[in-house]
């Protein structure tokens, strides 16, 4: 390895008139080895080129969750990301996180991140539910969760978030998914029912996103997986998405395939479906209306046993540990 | 003007454990933090934190290997009093909450720890601080207590009759800044790591709380006693716990050799932290080390074991060394870690300023003495939050709001307006820092000796007067660091003159203060902590010595410290 010069193109931006920034892209050069990180380098530059440079940094061991900003259109940690990684043609383009209003530079506004945390309740609460004792196993669900730094690198990269505001976010939902695996909080069912609300568990698409950039190995989605696998065993299924989810659940153990034509009436109800007649009607002239009366498919005996296995001795997918009983 | 009962300053452990008491006081108690508080450095403490919760331990024992620990010069009520309630806090922070590792059993587990007779540190993984941290965060934001987040602090105000007065402070967000009275103020606000280049600390560890109370009239205890890490890495100084060698890590020279046996034949690796790195530096020194590194080898712990329970520690090395534990030893060096040193305090946390109070990092009670343990810190931090948090918010509670002098807040925003007005010529405040922290490390470091540090002590003055030639290059209201970093580095400045002073004047060896020119421990002359003052007239610091609080306990008395 050996040093060579990288051009730093990074977004100032400053606040203009209320509520405004006015943004440009700075270019700065500095000459490092590959794999110098991210943050040592603006440091650099802050130091030496341009002090006016502005970001937040702290710990530089990525455990303070300080400086998550967009480098080469992800959002990382400055303090583990090395330059030679992200580099392309020698070139690293830097931005703020996203979905969050901007202070300056490279800082974001921190309060409506940490505000939907606080929606969570995020601490134990007294209650009915609390277990006596603690068990050597009782953490194996939540060890992944609580590595969780609050650095909001999932929440910059939530597709949810970017076209829904209100959607609580990857961050909170992991924190609530502690609390409702922890044999010491009092109030699981409570938790469950009021995280099945709009803008909750159910809000999540899937898409992984949060997944992919937590630099901590949280795995938010699949907290979230479980959390709604949990509020359905508490028969909080009201929601579309819900109604959706045990639809497919319901035609898989039936017949091994979807009932595409009664999946939107059993997701949406009657009159959510009949708002969607226009689309039945587009889909219908281009032959794409399934038949109501899907066969079942070759070998779904089997696939029963394994249902009916894995109801008996649920397996936890990230952990692959036995499910800790959450109560 | 705003005030509060209690004001607490820093939103690390005792900070936070701190405001918990004074909500149970039933006092108007807030919190000013420069960083949202799960941004604090608690965070990065990894390995554990000690406590006599196994019936075949005592905390009597625990005690005395903490006062042996400390080279005889903490003071036995403080550590008395840390090791008594260090169960119950554990049992506290469970309650609340903090995911410890459990033995197969359900018990919190517990590893051996340097310097300690008994496996005594309970942890969780290799991040037990940052668990720590945000389960007192977690309470916190449960008890509705008021935090003025991303607030710098930028002068402690005592009235005209010494009692403090509070505090005037900076929003970062939008660069107001405020005056904030209080009865009482308690200045929870860490350690000074940044004094030096190569730290396990973060960048805003810059000791602002020992810094302000300095300035404001109190002493400064012990500050020439500063922690070296025995494994920093070797590039970034980033922190590999003590619990890798806990767990059974070994530290080899470049030869190969597993060199401890030579310094500490009876606890080898385990040895306490300033016997460890001495010996480190001692192999560097001798030619066999690699790039100024020895190695933490912790191959033979196996793959399971490493990923078990050191999980955070090889992603670290991985990332920050490129090299993968599993396969390879990580290169580490003695780095500057801790701060024995800090404001002076009764074991209540109470300093001799009225209504001011200080702990954890920040204060020095003191029960590290010339060195502390492994798994002490964290236990400090929540035992002393919690027993200054309660005794000062029963001092809020009789005491009365003080006159605050009406010319304080002028006097900091003409400063502020001053220090941006510069033209932009001079340094910046970068450069000073930079130099001042390496000269520092060169000549303040894991061995000392009077050239050097003489060499050092000269330098203060003129580093003074070209901060007052530094410039800024930003001179914007919102989030500005370039500021921030200039108001630090005169702390850092007042703190590092302490430290060389206090290096200088201590003509032993004790702890972690290694004099080459004075290389034994001195009891007669110098069982005493050292004071330091600030000398507003000299514009320097002024040193006075105070003698060891001792409780009669017979196995307490000073003897040959070996490991």
């Amino acid at each position: 390895m050996s040093a060579q010069v990288y051009i730093f193109r990074i977004q100032r931006n400053m606040p203009g008139q209320v509520g405004t920034v006015q943004s440009h892209w700075q270019e700065y050069s500095v000459e490092a080895e590959p794999n110098t990180t991210i943050l040592t380098l603006l440091e650099v530059i802050k130091g030496q080129q341009d002090g006016s440079l502005t970001f937040r940094q702290s710990c530089r061991s990525a455990i303070c969750g300080s400086c998550a900003i967009s480098i080469s259109g992800r959002t990382r940690l400055a303090c583990k990301t090395h330059v030679g990684a992200v580099a392309r043609d020698g070139v690293v383009e830097i931005a703020p996180q996203k979905n969050q209003p901007i202070l300056r530079d490279l800082a974001i506004d921190i309060r409506p991140f940490f505000a939907r945390v606080h929606g969570i309740k995020p601490y134990l609460q007294e209650g009915p539910e609390k277990a006596g004792k603690v068990t050597s196993t009782a953490y194996d669900q939540v060890n992944h969760v609580t590595q969780c730094i609050m650095c909001a690198c999932c929440y910059s990269e939530c597709t949810m978030a970017e076209v829904n505001p209100d959607y609580i976010g990857p961050a909170a939902l992991a924190k609530a998914f502690r609390f409702v695996s922890d044999p010491r909080e009092g109030k699981k069912t409570e938790r469950l029912r009021e995280l099945s609300e709009p803008n909750g568990i159910w809000s999540c698409t899937r898409c992984t996103m949060c997944v992919d950039v937590c630099p901590k190995e949280v795995a938010p989605m699949e907290a979230i997986v479980k959390l709604r696998t949990r509020g359905l065993d508490k028969g909080y299924g009201d929601s579309a998405a819900a109604k959706h989810a045990l639809a497919f659940h319901e035609d898989i153990v039936k017949s091994g395939q979807l009932n595409e034509f009664t999946l939107m009436m059993r997701t949406l109800g009657i009159f959510g479906s009949m708002k969607e007649t226009a689309m039945a009607l587009h889909l219908a002239k281009k032959g794409k209306i399934p038949s109501p009366f899907p066969h079942s498919i070759q070998g779904v005996e089997e696939l029963r046993k394994i249902y009916a296995s894995l109801e008996r001795t649920p397996v936890d997918v990230e952990t692959k540990a036995k499910q800790a009983v959450p109560e | 003007m705003k005030s509060h009962d209690l004001i607490i300053v820093g939103a690390g452990l005792s900070g936070m454990r701190a405001a918990l008491e004074g909500v149970k006081a039933g006092i108007d108690v807030a919190v000013v933090t420069k960083v949202h508080p799960l941004r604090s450095h608690s965070c990065a403490a990894q390995g554990g934190i000690n406590a006599a919760i196994n019936p075949n331990d005592d905390w009597r024992v625990h005690a005395y290997d903490t006062v042996k620990g400390s080279d005889f010069i903490g003071d036995e009520d403080a550590i008395d009093l840390m090791c008594q309630e260090a169960p119950i806090i554990i049992h506290e922070m469970d309650q609340m909450g903090t995911p410890f590792s459990r033995n197969d059993n359900g018990d919190i587990a517990q590893r051996p720890f340097g310097g300690a007779s008994f496996d005594r540190t309970c942890y969780a993984a290799d991040r037990t601080g940052q668990v720590l941290l945000h389960t007192l965060w977690e309470r916190l934001v449960h008890s509705g207590t008021h935090v003025y987040e991303e607030c710098h602090v930028f002068k402690l105000v005592l009235a005209a009759d010494g009692h403090v007065a509070g505090l005037v402070i900076y929003d970062i967000k939008t660069g107001e800044l405020t005056t904030l009275r209080g009865k009482a103020v308690l200045l929870a606000t860490g350690g000074y790591g940044r004094v030096f280049l190569s730290s396990t600390n973060a960048t805003t560890n810059t000791g602002d709380g020992m810094a302000y109370a300095l300035r404001a009239g109190a002493p400064l205890a012990d500050m020439e006693f500063v922690q070296f890490h025995p494994t920093g890495l070797r590039t970034s100084g980033i922190l590999v716990t003590e619990g890798a060698r806990g767990e059974g890590g070994y530290l080899i020279n470049a030869d190969g050799e597993r060199f401890m046996g030579r310094y500490a034949p009876k606890k080898w690796e385990l040895a306490s932290r300033d016997v460890v790195s001495r010996a480190e530096q001692t192999e560097i020194l001798e030619g066999r080390g690699k790039d100024g590194a020895i190695f933490l080898d912790l191959r033979h712990l196996g793959r399971d074991k490493i990923i078990d329970r050191l999980p955070q520690i090889r992603i670290l090395a991985m990332d920050l060394e490129g090299v993968d534990p599993i396969d390879e030893p990580i290169p580490v060096r003695p780095t500057v870690h801790y701060s024995m040193g800090g404001i002076r305090t009764d074991k209540y946390g109470a300093a001799p300023v009225p209504g001011l109070f200080a702990a954890g990092e920040a204060a020095c009670v003191s029960v590290h003495g010339a060195n502390r343990l492994g798994g002490n810190s964290l236990l400090d931090t929540i035992v002393f939050g919690k027993i200054t948090g309660a005794h000062a918010s029963k001092y809020a509670k009789t005491a009365k709001l003080h006159d605050f002098p009406a010319d304080a807040l002028g006097e900091v925003q003409e400063r502020v307006r001053e220090l941006k007005a510069r033209p932009d010529r001079g340094v910046r405040p970068a450069a000073l820092h930079h130099e001042m922290a390496e000269s520092m490390n060169a000549w303040c470091g894991v061995y000392r000796e009077v050239n050097g540090i003489t060499t050092l002590a000269d330098k203060f003055a003129g580093w003074r007067k070209e901060y007052e030639r530094i410039h800024l290059d930003d001179k914007s209201p919102i989030f500005n660091v370039d500021l921030l970093r200039a108001i630090e580095l005169r702390n850092l400045l007042d703190l590092g003159e302490c430290i060389v002073k206090g290096a200088l004047a201590r003509t032993e060896s004790r702890g972690a203060h290694f004099r080459i020119d004075y290389p034994n421990r001195d009891d007669a002359n110098w069982r005493f902590h050292t004071l330091a003052f600030w000398d507003e007239g000299g514009q320097t610091i002024r040193l006075d010595r105070e003698a060891v609080r001792t409780v009669g306990n017979p196995e307490y008395a000073p003897q040959v410290r070996t490991y």
